[in-house]
């Protein structure tokens, strides 16, 4: 019985420690996507529209701009959180989608740009860019075009 | 072939110039690792070709991928690996060659499977040349990334024919109709498998060849939200010989028969929930030869690991002189899996499988039922 009790407290203990992570609290980070801020792209656009755009079935803004996704590190929570939030993807779903793509003949992921900061940066000198952000990192030199929720 | 060989060789090597001219050259790959073991089974000698001792189980169709009970645990009957490179000349134009080598092939004896050039005529269009996996079924053109799909392998008794690469053109189109994701392609082509492993290892004996002429197809997959269906048509004309040898003379098992190829499949890929489905069927023009083959899984994920059970079965039809006059019976399988996924991480996928399979052949003494357990280390870089 004791055995059991202990097991059971290090099951809890083990979840807690899980919990209090840096990564698992990153991943209610609020995240926005941006595009530099003298783009022509729309002034705001919906989740599907977004989700086209990263996943690749769509090459360009709902006005015709040329649209070119960058994302933040694959395995990292803001990359598992947007994917989760834009298109209801888990990362396991996603690498899925890509390998299928990529060895078809079919297109190539976004681009990787680091992390937020680094997106920001590549975005902001970018007309044709969009990225994903942490909503805390946007400044002037980039527009939001879309909450994240 | 030697010009194929000598593109694969132009793009691999033109990595490190193409960045110096402001071209882009991607590399990428994928590859497997997997070790199967037959636990049970009909106990005989696979009378077709004498090739096996049964218990036995086919597991890959195409490069014939054979799992004996007598060698115990395997490695060298699915294990793979497989490059890929593509050369982007600009933005709109690449060439891209997949080379694939595995142990059970001819001792890694690299195969092109892919091979072709590409031109994105515009957002929705793209045209492309060259050689290229026939998108036939569902899985039939990224059969052995095994990261995109749940399974080991996706189930043998829909994948297998001796031809399953064409050279020729395509032209695909993708974009979104409302809230529906299309993905559609046309093709042509061609393509001679000569000694095919598919026809001689498992039908013949003797080294017999397989030709699809006159190849055209084409398929649409819709996606919205969590679902996705796709339809395909192609048709060919099927010819297979096993040219002169020694005293023998040529002989033709199929003589240029216009087929027809129809592949419906029906996914769900919820947050939990998983469904897979095909329903195919192949006829056969003058012969009245049919095939019929589905395969019906469904699944649950939760976080890095994914469940999945899958029934699947192919038979063909006793239709007269396509099996003999009179009719003499059908070849036919069943097989149920269960299927257990974790992703490891963002490259790798460790997958275990269960096999039971059932032999329902009536025709000829086939390689009989088995029971199998399978474990693969699958990945894409």
């Amino acid at each position: 019985m004791n055995e059991i009790a202990w097991e059971r407290r290090c099951v809890l203990g083990a979840l807690l420690a899980l919990a209090a992570l840096p990564g698992a609290q990153a991943q209610s980070t609020d995240l926005v996507a941006v595009v530099a801020a003298n783009s022509k792209a729309p002034p705001k656009l919906s989740a599907e529209e977004l989700s086209a755009i990263f996943m690749g079935t769509a090459k360009s803004f709902p006005n015709g701009e040329r649209a070119v996704p960058i994302d933040q590190k694959a395995g990292t929570p803001p990359y598992a959180g947007f994917y989760q939030k834009v298109g209801g993807k888990t990362e396991a779903q996603m690498k899925a989608y890509w390998s299928r793509i990529m060895f078809t003949g079919k297109g190539q992921p976004p681009q990787e740009g680091g992390d937020g900061a680094a997106v920001k940066k590549l975005v902001a000198a970018n007309p044709n860019m969009v990225g994903y952000i942490e909503a805390s990192l946007v400044d002037a030199s980039v527009r939001v075009i879309a909450d994240i929720k | 072939m030697r010009v194929l060989a000598t593109l694969t060789a132009a793009l691999l090597g033109a990595a490190a110039p193409a960045q110096a001219e402001g071209m882009r050259f991607n590399f990428s790959g994928f590859g497997q690792y997997t070790v199967g073991k037959v636990l049970s089974g009909d106990k005989k000698p696979f009378s077709l070709t004498g090739n096996w001792n049964c218990p036995c189980a086919i597991t890959n169709w195409e490069y014939v991928g054979v799992y004996e009970k007598d060698k115990g645990w395997q490695a060298d009957q699915e294990s793979l690996i497989g490059l890929q490179g593509t050369l982007h000349f600009s933005d709109n134009v690449s060439a891209t060659a997949q080379v694939l080598a595995r142990p059970g092939n001819f001792n890694f004896r690299p195969t092109l499977d892919w091979a072709y050039g590409s031109w994105a005529v515009n957002d929705h269009w793209t045209v492309q040349a060259g050689r290229k996996r026939i998108p036939l079924y569902y899985y039939s053109d990224f059969l052995y990334i095994g990261t995109a799909y749940p399974w080991v392998r996706p189930p043998q008794d829909v994948y297998g024919w001796p031809i399953y690469a064409y050279d020729g053109v395509n032209a695909a189109y993708t974009g979104q109709w409302g809230g529906v994701t299309v993905d559609a392609n046309v093709w042509a082509g061609g393509f001679t498998h000569n000694n095919a492993p598919y026809n001689t290892k498992i039908y013949y004996g003797a080294k017999t060849n397989e030709r699809w002429k006159g190849i055209h197809g084409a398929y649409i997959t819709l996606t919205k939200d969590e679902w996705n269906g796709r339809v395909m048509v192609m048709r060919h004309k099927a010819n297979t010989w096993s040219p002169a040898y020694d005293d023998q003379p040529e002989t033709v098992w199929v003589p240029n028969l216009q087929t027809t190829i129809i592949a419906l499949s029906l996914n769900y890929d919820g947050a939990n929930w998983l469904l897979r489905s095909e329903l195919n069927r192949l006829q056969q023009d003058e012969s009245k030869a049919q095939y019929d083959y589905y395969l019906l899984g469904v699944g649950y994920r939760v976080g890095d690991w994914t469940a999945m059970l899958t029934q699947s079965n192919y038979k063909t039809k006793d239709l007269g002189t396509a099996f003999g006059n009179p009719p003499q019976g059908i070849e036919a399988r069943r097989s149920r899996s269960l299927a257990l996924r974790y992703d490891l991480n963002k490259n790798w996928a460790l997958k275990g499988q269960y096999d039971v399979s059932k032999d329902r052949t009536t025709w000829y003494d086939f390689f009989g039922d088995h029971k199998m357990l399978s474990f693969s280390a699958q990945t894409t870089f």
